[in-house]
């Protein structure tokens, strides 16, 4: 009996491994490396060189992080303000042409973002917006702003209105409904849409390069020239380095949310 | 009288955002794409940018590598996706273990990695003197270099299409799983009472479920790689090059004149995204496959 | 005082083609509530009942009419200004908050320090028989006692009515039983005016100083537990009161007689002519012994016991009498020696009748 779940779990771990674990194995070792020729499956020589560039040298890194995620949560903080609005009014109001309105908020998800953004570029440029952090955070708000409304609606919806009512009855006004009833209940749904925000704002590079114009340098900026024919070593630093900001960032804000709901007890989906 | 308008009170500041960056982009590349452009002096409307458009020959190659690339993406992806889904769907089963959620992050963990990285470990992998290269030439497989076939910047496409395989497997089995974990173990003991197999319980009862939100996924999959850019643009080659990557060139690489074709481009991308979109959006609310998803 | 008073008060939904919704119209509605007094509306589901309770609460604008309190007018004013509370059919307890911040909710949103909040919070869990539960979550407490803690809530902040939607319906009888007890007491000790929605009889008829009876939208009767059970306005009221034996007839020159003729007996002159239907309750048939004398106030009726049947404490017999099948209480003692397929004489007097309209 017990025989073929272990011969699952092991199938299933050489799956997981050809599929998530392999891929990495060049990354890391090449970060590694100090020269590297074909047909040695492992490098000749191992050194922290290009470690020591990314991360200590005077090549910027840090600049570009902080910049990335300057710019990240920005825009997700705008984000936040913009969809808990559009998110009430999609679920508890009555609207005329409903779709319509669904229709605009979530269309950046279908059409890509870089069309509007080269379309808009010459205006950007004529408002003095290119080059700055300030038309960055705009550029990246179409690609960002209709996950995070549909992660609260989601999440808005099943919250029966018979809170709020209960809550107008004890004599709570609109905003101590908002902030004492509804918002608790939102709580994973904006962190669920931030995140998303997040992770999507941290990777944007056509945008950033389009409006930045190469002078407000996020991580995949910087990045790029290494990749697409840079010395290797450096690249594979820098893209482990990237992905560990996302996949950091993300963890982060996931346990930031548990921790809170640990505190003041979870039972929301009680309700 | 506030009461009527505050709905759309609430609403305006999210669509006039949307509207005004995202809209008005587009308007604004429309407008320039039929040669209205105030800026060079340029006022009139005229088609010339489509109809050059349509004349060229690295449109169309463009366009059919753009196709031929989102179809073998979205198609790999949706069987490595329902393999995923489907062993973790049996692991869930056969053991009741806590370990499973582990599983789903780390299978999961290819969606949190951003796409130029992503690019990357498949540049890495499968150049001609990448990783796999040099484990085949190990295995003596392969005596020289030359004798790894060109995956990577390759005019076929092949390294755009592993790097979204790859990214966007977790995706359709993240889509699938819900529809999967609905399928109640008595279903199994029923199927198991009429004799039927691993295989057969697998062909007769799981493919059928999961199969609407499989094509939807793998469609959401087609429409995505469609309109990318960044892997294209690091994994393909100059000529032919993707949609949106064949636009970016013609809008940095020329002069201002060549600035109407490349918005152009721009505006059949999105008219063909939003056909595929619409697609997509009619059969996932006729088969209601967003239902266990949200 | 401060008296409700609910003046032609009236809502009308459409049919909206998205939701299934079939139109429905609460018809105007004209009722008094005293300043103290327990009352409850009575009606099946869908009888616009809970409508009439948001519509006084606030959370539904009316189409017309009015609500006032004491001598003002409250019907433009929002619910959480009313100063009312509410129970509602689940508990509604937020799940963030312990039980003692979900008893000062109301009292916060008043303004009211922390310290005096808290204070009044845990005096009313006492009442409530919650004494030291103040520091635990919701999840943490039964069904029984969620509901508990939603009543403490409401009445902490001593609303000015409190309304109540079903608020026992969703727990098990038992429970039901004990927490209609304890409402009972408590409103005896607060005397607070109360406005209290139920679908089930029993549970009105203990708690209520005074029912109206709805059915389809309408305000049907309004009346003491005793009033409307002995003598109800009308067929339907009877209907849904759960009694038994309505007989259709006819008064003419002073008689009632049923459809088919087999019952028949006078009537006094109060009771206009037309048609009429009779209700006979259960407990006021006996068992007659044939060589009684037959009196002229009592009516007698000959039949056959079609079926016995023990029920706590007494008798329900079904007497097929003609072309009707009557039910009827017997005592143990009376039902001894009575067995189905007997004959059985039945009498019950004249003055235990009711006649009532459609």
């Amino acid at each position: 009996m017990n025989k073929k779940p272990f011969l699952l779990k092991t199938t299933l771990f050489i799956l997981l491994f050809i599929i998530i674990g392999l891929p990495f194995i060049p990354l890391v070792l090449s970060s590694l490396s100090f020269g590297w020729q074909w047909p040695h499956i492992l490098p000749e020589s191992f050194s922290f060189r290009a470690w020591e560039y990314v991360l200590f040298g005077s090549s910027g890194t840090w600049q570009a992080v902080w910049m990335s995620l300057l710019i990240a949560f920005t825009v997700t903080a705008v984000n936040i303000l913009l969809a808990i609005p559009a998110a009430i009014a999609l679920v508890r109001h009555q609207l005329r042409a409903k779709w319509l309105w669904e229709a605009i908020l979530f269309a950046p998800i279908v059409i890509p973002p870089f069309v509007a953004v080269m379309g808009i570029h010459l205006t950007f440029l004529r408002l003095g917006l290119t080059e700055t952090i300030w038309g960055v955070v705009l550029a990246h708000i179409s690609p960002t702003l209709p996950y995070v409304v549909r992660a609260i609606i989601i999440s808005y919806s099943t919250l029966s209105v018979d809170w709020e009512n209960q809550a107008r009855m004890l004599g709570a006004g609109p905003v101590s409904r908002f902030y004492y009833v509804v918002l608790p209940h939102l709580l994973p749904g904006i962190a669920a849409g931030a995140s998303l925000s997040v992770l999507i704002s941290l990777s944007q590079y056509l945008i950033t390069f389009i409006i930045g114009s190469g002078q407000v340098v996020t991580l995949p900026i910087l990045l790029f020239p290494f990749i697409s024919g840079g010395d290797p070593a450096v690249a594979s630093a820098y893209s482990l380095l990237f992905a560990g900001i996302a996949i950091v960032t993300l963890t982060v804000m996931d346990t930031a949310l548990k921790k809170y709901y640990q505190n003041k007890k979870t039972a929301i989906e009680k309700g | 009288m506030w009461q009527k308008s505050k709905p759309y009170l609430l609403l305006l500041p999210a669509i006039g955002t949307i509207v005004l960056l995202f809209f008005g982009g587009l308007f604004d590349g429309l407008l320039k794409s039929l040669g209205y452009f105030p800026a060079i002096g340029e006022t009139g409307f005229e088609l010339t940018a489509y109809t050059e458009l349509f004349r060229s020959s690295a449109f169309w190659e463009s366009l059919s590598l753009t196709v031929r690339v989102a179809a073998l993406s979205s198609l790999i992806s949706a069987v490595m996706g329902a393999a995923i889904a489907v062993s973790l769907f049996m692991l869930n089963e056969s053991a009741k273990s806590r370990n499973t959620q582990l599983w789903h992050r780390m299978f999961q963990l290819p969606l949190t990695i951003p796409h130029l990285v992503g690019g990357y470990i498949i540049v890495l992998l499968f150049m001609q003197s990448g990783f796999m290269s040099k484990i085949f030439a190990n295995f003596g497989w392969i005596g020289e270099i030359q004798e790894f076939p060109v995956l990577v910047n390759d005019p076929f496409g092949w390294g755009i299409i592993l790097t979204y395989a790859w990214k966007e497997a977790p995706f359709v089995s993240l889509m699938i799983y819900p529809v999967l974990s609905r399928i109640h173990r008595s279903w199994r003991d029923v199927s198991r009472v009429y004799g039927a197999g691993n295989w057969s319980f697998i062909r007769e009862i799981v493919l059928p479920a999961i199969l609407p939100a499989w094509t939807i996924a793998a469609f959401i999959v087609f429409v995505f790689t469609f309109s990318a850019f960044e892997v294209p643009f690091l994994l393909g080659v100059t000529y032919p090059s993707m949609l949106p990557v064949y636009s970016y060139q013609l809008y940095t690489s020329g002069t201002l004149a060549d600035r109407p074709e490349a918005l152009a481009v721009n505006i059949v991308l999105a008219a063909l995204t939003i056909l595929l979109g619409l697609v997509v959006y009619y059969f996932s609310k006729r088969w209601n496959v967003m239902k266990g998803w949200d | 005082m401060s008296d409700l008073r609910i003046i032609n008060l009236e809502k009308q939904y459409s049919q909206t083609p998205k939701k299934k919704n079939p139109a429905f119209s609460l018809k105007p509605v004209d009722l008094t509530i005293n300043e103290g007094e327990f009352f409850s509306l009575l009606g099946p589901s869908g009888c616009g009942k809970t409508t009439l309770l948001k519509l006084v609460a606030g959370l539904v604008q009316p189409d017309a009419g009015e609500i006032w309190i004491g001598d003002a007018n409250i019907t433009a004013v929002p619910p959480e200004a009313r100063r009312f509370a509410m129970v509602f059919q689940q508990s509604l307890l937020f799940p963030h908050m312990t039980v003692e911040d979900n008893v000062g909710f109301g009292l916060k949103m008043q303004k009211i320090g922390k310290k005096q909040r808290l204070a009044q919070a845990r005096d009313m869990l006492v009442h409530v028989g919650l004494d030291g539960f103040g520091s635990r979550f919701p999840d943490q407490l039964s069904g029984g006692q969620q509901q508990r803690v939603a009543l403490a809530r409401a009445l902490v902040s001593n609303p000015r009515v409190l309304l109540m939607d079903e608020p026992f319906s969703a727990l098990d009888p038992g429970l039901r039983e004990e927490m209609r007890d304890l409402l009972s007491r408590i409103h005896k000790e607060f005397r607070f005016t109360v406005l209290f929605v139920t679908h089930d009889r029993e549970e009105a008829f203990h708690l209520s100083d005074r029912i109206g009876v709805m059915s389809e939208g309408r305000l049907l009767q309004v009346g003491k537990a005793k009033d409307i059970y002995e003598q109800p306005e009308s067929k339907k009221v009877a209907r849904f009161l759960g009694l038994k034996n309505i007989i259709e007839g006819n008064v003419a020159n002073g008689r009632f007689a049923s459809m088919d003729q087999a019952i028949e007996f006078p009537v006094g002159e109060s009771i206009k002519s037309g048609a009429s239907y009779m209700v006979l309750r259960p407990e006021m048939l006996k068992a007659a012994h044939r060589h009684d004398l037959q009196s002229p106030d009592s009516l007698y009726l000959r039949g056959t016991i079609q079926q016995l049947r023990f029920n706590h404490g007494f008798y329900t017999a079904t007497v097929q009498v003609e072309g009707h099948q009557l039910e009827s209480h017997f005592s143990n003692q009376e039902a001894e020696g009575m067995a189905v397929g007997q004959e059985i004489l039945l009498v019950v007097e004249l003055d235990a009748i009711h006649l009532t309209s459609e």
